[in-house]
């Protein structure tokens, strides 16, 4: 599943079902060198079921990539994700696709 | 209960125990406030939530007997906040006992020794008083309910604003914040939503499954309170609450504020509390932003808000003293714990720091490169400053220890029948905290004396023509480099015939013998002396009062007392201010070196050694702007070959030879050989290596005002 390393896109589910072993294979790719990029980008096409335990793992990735000095950006947000993004005030993770502030 | 919980416990237990304790205290202080200001709505609802605090952090740590006995004790008080029972003397005496109660399941669970039997019988004693004061109600559980009208029947929309903190098995439990949050849009809109992203753990440290999810927002809707909280009845168990009215004032917005947990923005305080919104947020952060990057100084973030958004003021100082909080801890005046022995190497290291600036200072001097000179400046101011900010943090304000004694002076007042009122003046002045610890005892024997000896009973006063209660005044200043610490009375003074009747009893002068009158006093701090009529089990054994002096000159202080018969006693206490270092005043007599400190350097005044009249003992008198000042010839004094500088009663002068200017000195204490050495308080070693003697310049005052015997001093050409 783990699509251009180290980073990739996010599965369908992104939920209290997968947070777990999102914040796995995650912590794992945080072990890979930073980059030139300031923002790590996921993929948000596939994103189906979309939960608060899915957004609090994408908060605490979001501070971790903090630390090292970077954002967080999620690329082609599927509807349910950018809905969901907003109605929990975390719109900004959705990359600039024309989002009213 | 896992393994993982129970290292938790074991870790977080310490900080529990002293944060416990402060709660303690804080109630105890409360509860004396309280009986000066009965019906304090503040206060009362200070004083329940640190019971409540107490009562809830227990629970975590499984403390079941601190749990269940201050569950009763916050009933009552939960009664008394809402008004339904009065605070009288009698209740407070009740809540006192069950304070202590409290502290001292607060020690047992600090040890694993099981608690005493005594103490659960008074408990159960005291839980039975508690019970019956409480009236019926006693067994209804307490509830902390949010001081909020409820709302009228909506008529159109309305904006609420809403601040929920899930509890952490919100989403173990099944339940979905989300949804939550998307179901409250059925109800109506949600305006500027804010999730307190900060609240979120970093990843590694994350638990997927415990949830730490807290958000703010505006709710603009027609339906009233009841259905919106209706809203959150799944979670509203484990999940905080707060829902303020529309049409709520700033008051409500800076109640909310300041119930929050840590919040560290300010900005997204304001815009969670609805008082902003985002985009008002945006602009003034691009404001700031913009002044900074035009290298204008930038106005904080709160001022461009109460200007641009028209903010009420009182909404963004809420504001401002959370984010202020912030930085220290979580509560009132939370602290960071530091281990006082790491404070202490940094101090010494500080000590050192000094040493090795001021010798390079010397030596860019004596190279003259005035370059090197202004480098070595620059490097002493900032070392100047550091040191300056690092015996701030020995700091503390001796209000803390004033206010212990509130207790002691209450129940001690009791036992002895007497009605007594305890004025505290100057509690923020601050000393080290190695001092406050140590001032601590003799001070409370003192306070204890003046109430047993010093004040007398409301019939003594009465038949005396005086207020039947008594006043005792703690109060502290600073002067002059030092800390003055009084405790005055307005009881019965000290019989000055009666004190030396017992010197001549005791031996303590040769009977016959009258010592000068400001000396009769005291004989009073002399080993052995009492004149207790009766030995009663406060005071009067004597021991005291020569420990009392003997400790407080150990701190390098110095006590006096003095007295009016019928009126009262003082007693000044004078102590430095730290026992580390001081900014000295260097000075030369021949070949030897001194060092003043320089608070006590009043004015130096040049060429007048020919003009005082100089005594074979070394003391004289100047004339200085048309008054006598007296001086002091160090020269004469110490037999050097040279030498003396100034001060008296409060100035006194002393003649030197050269005057060597500021120096930053660390105190070395003096040797054994030395210490009989009168007018010194210690040495400290100059960047040349040099030894310079530091005096003690209350004692060379009174060699000043009453000229000397002869000084033991050929041990100075210590070099």
């Amino acid at each position: 599943m783990t699509a251009s390393p180290p980073w990739g896109s996010l599965p369908a589910e992104v939920s209290i079902y997968t947070a777990a072993e999102l914040r796995l294979q995650w912590l794992e790719a945080l072990q890979a060198p930073a980059g030139q990029n300031d923002a790590v980008e996921l993929d948000g096409s596939a994103v189906e079921q979309f939960d608060a335990a899915g957004a609090q793992c994408l908060l605490a990735l979001a501070h971790a990539l903090v630390a090292r000095g970077q954002r967080l950006q999620l690329t082609r947000a599927s509807d349910a994700l950018a809905r969901a993004c907003r109605s929990l005030g975390l719109e900004d993770f959705i990359a600039s696709t024309a989002n009213e502030a | 209960m896992r393994d993982q919980d129970q290292d938790f416990i074991a870790a977080a237990l310490p900080t529990f125990i002293s944060e416990a304790e402060e709660q303690v205290e804080r109630l105890e202080q409360l509860l004396l406030e309280l009986e000066a200001a009965p019906g304090d709505r503040e206060l009362l609802d200070t004083l329940f939530r640190c019971a409540h605090t107490v009562k809830g952090s227990a629970g975590i740590f499984g403390l079941d007997a601190l749990v269940g006995f201050t569950h009763h004790v916050e009933t009552l008080l939960d009664q008394v906040r809402e008004g339904r029972r009065a605070l009288d003397g009698g209740l407070s005496t009740l809540l006192l006992q069950c304070n202590d109660q409290i502290r001292r399941l607060v020690a047992a669970a600090s040890s694993t020794r099981p608690d005493d039997p005594d103490g659960a019988a008074e408990r159960s004693r005291l839980q039975e008083r508690l019970a019956s004061a409480c009236g019926s109600a006693a067994a209804a559980p307490a509830r902390a309910a949010l001081a909020l009208p409820v709302s009228l029947t909506p008529a159109g929309e309305r904006l609420w604003h809403v601040w929920v903190r899930f509890g952490t098995d919100t989403l173990r439990n099944g339940m979905d914040p989300l949804g939550l949050l998307n179901y409250l849009q059925t109800l109506g809109r949600l305006e500027h939503i804010v999730c307190d992203r900060a609240a979120v753990p970093e990843l590694d440290a994350l638990d997927a499954e415990s949830c730490h999810l807290a958000f703010e927002f505006g709710l603009r809707t027609a339906v009233g309170r009841e259905e919106i909280e209706s809203a959150f009845s799944f979670v509203r168990e484990d999940c905080e609450l707060h829902l303020i009215e529309p049409d709520a004032g700033p008051e409500q917005f800076v109640a909310l504020i300041q119930s929050l947990p840590q919040h560290p923005r300010l900005g997204d305080i304001l815009v969670a509390a609805g008082a902003i919104s985002q985009a008002q947020l945006h602009a003034a952060l691009a404001e700031q932003d913009r002044s900074r990057a035009a290298g204008v100084p930038t106005a904080p973030l709160g001022e461009i808000l109460k200007e641009r958004a028209g903010v009420p003021a009182a909404v963004v100082d809420a504001a401002l003293q959370k984010q202020a909080r912030h930085g220290d801890g979580s509560d009132d005046q939370r602290v960071i714990r530091v281990q006082a022995d790491r404070l202490d190497a940094v101090i010494n290291l500080l000590g050192e720091l000094v040493i090795a600036g001021a010798g390079a200072s010397e030596l860019a001097r004596q190279a003259r490169q005035s370059r090197l000179v202004q480098a070595n400046d620059q490097i002493s101011g900032l070392v100047e400053e550091i040191r300056n900010a690092t015996l701030q943090l020995r700091m503390v304000p001796i209000g803390e220890t004033f206010t212990r004694f509130r207790r002691v002076v209450r129940d001690t007042a009791a036992e002895l029948g007497k009605a007594v009122q305890l004025e505290i003046v100057g509690g923020e002045t601050e000393l080290d905290k190695a001092m406050v610890e140590r001032i601590a005892d003799p001070l409370m024997h003192l306070v204890r004396n003046a109430l047993d000896h010093g004040l007398e009973t409301a019939e003594q006063r009465r038949a005396a023509g005086k207020r039947p209660e008594g006043r005792l005044v703690l109060s502290a200043c600073h002067d002059g480099g030092s800390i003055l610490i009084r405790i005055d009375d307005d009881g019965r003074g000290i019989d000055r015939e009666r004190v030396l009747q017992r010197a001549w009893d005791k031996g303590l002068v040769e009977p016959g013998v009258v010592p000068a009158e400001a000396d009769i006093l005291g004989l009073i701090f002399e080993p052995g002396f009492s004149t207790a009529e009766k030995v009663t089990n406060l005071s009067g054994r004597g021991v005291g009062m020569d420990v009392v002096r003997r400790n407080i000159e150990a701190l390098r202080g110095s006590v006096a007392i003095t007295s009016e018969a019928g009126r009262g006693t003082r007693i000044e206490i004078r102590l430095p201010l730290t026992l580390a270092i001081i900014d000295g005043f260097l000075v030369g007599v021949g070949d030897s070196r001194f060092i003043f400190p320089l608070d006590a350097v009043v004015e130096v005044i040049e060429g007048r050694s020919a003009e005082a009249a100089m005594q074979p003992d070394g003391s004289g008198v100047l004339a200085l702007r048309g008054e006598a000042l007296p001086v002091l010839s160090l020269r004469h004094l110490y037999e050097l070959d040279d030498g003396a500088a100034p001060e008296r009663a409060s100035v006194y002068g002393v003649l030197v030879d050269a005057l060597l200017g500021q120096h930053q000195t660390v105190i070395k204490p003096l040797g054994r050989m030395l210490r009989m050495l009168r007018g010194m308080s210690g040495s400290s070693i100059l960047g040349n290596g040099e030894v310079a003697l530091i005096f003690d310049v209350e004692a060379l005052r009174r060699f000043a005002e009453q000229p000397a015997q002869s000084v033991p001093a050929r041990a100075l050409a210590a070099r």
